[in-house]
């Protein structure tokens, strides 16, 4: 969570330098900051994937293996689509940006399926700060950064997006304490 | 594939979660065994045939199909 809340500050905070830089290295390491922590990120996912079990390792599997195939056929019907001049895509930037988080997503959501399939929720709250907790902390940061690009940088457009965040993660927190709750009642 | 895993369970008086911890695998895993929508590796089956002192065969069983 710690590396995510860096790479959500460098890319609202520091990424953005890197377009009105000037000196060419300076420009590459504002736009190469973001890298690390999802390099990071990346490799804590391996790390758990390491260490948990067979079926979990099979959900795992069945993710990776979907959203490969997923953003693999995307990228190939849109590939011929703008080959043929039929859809105009923006190869240098956007288009490539939009590969890592499409996998990650399409990652999550398959895995879920996956283990919902297999009995479990997919998102089982096995370490000791709950989701819900753990959403609202991000969304909070997601709120500090809003307000400090609001009064300090006054770009209102970075600002709402992050206030946007903020409010989708309090809904997500809103769920997952909710379904605590409920699984509580269960039990008791 | 069906199995016994969860009459053997009672038997031990233990929780699914005890029964994971025994054989180093998650809550999921067993409760996905035990209502038959996982069937274990052929390591882990041999774990839990150790732990309950039976043959693999005497506790897991092909199933229709």
């Amino acid at each position: 969570m710690a590396a995510m809340a860096i790479y959500v500050i460098i890319m609202m905070m520091i990424w953005p330098l890197a377009r009105a830089e000037s000196n060419v290295w300076l420009k590459a390491v504002y736009a190469l900051a973001p890298v690390p922590p999802m390099i990071y990120v990346i490799w804590l996912m391996a790390q758990r994937i390491m260490r948990s079990d067979e079926l979990e390792q099979r959900t795992h599997m069945i993710g990776l293996g979907v959203s490969a195939a997923v953003v693999s056929v995307i990228s190939l019907i849109s590939g011929f689509l703008a080959a043929a001049n039929v859809l105009t895509l923006d190869a240098t930037s956007t288009i490539l940006l939009w590969i890592f988080p499409l996998l990650m997503f399409t990652y999550g959501g398959v895995r879920t399926y996956a283990a919902r399939r297999y009995g479990s929720s997919g998102c089982e709250e096995d370490d000791a700060m709950p989701l819900y907790i753990r959403f609202l902390v991000v969304a909070g940061l997601f709120c500090a950064i809003g307000a400090y690009i609001y009064f300090h940088a006054h770009d209102e457009r970075a600002s709402s997006f992050a206030l946007g965040m903020a409010s989708a993660l309090v809904v997500g927190a809103i769920y997952f304490a909710v379904r605590r709750w409920r699984k509580r009642r269960a039990v008791e | 594939m069906n199995n016994r895993l969860r009459e053997l369970r009672d038997r031990h008086s233990w929780s699914q979660g005890e029964l994971a911890d025994r054989l180093d695998v998650s809550r999921q895993t067993v409760n996905a065994i035990e209502t038959g929508k996982y069937d274990p590796s052929l390591p882990l089956a041999f774990r839990i045939a150790k732990l309950f002192h039976m043959s693999i065969e005497s506790i897991f069983e092909p199933g229709k199909g």
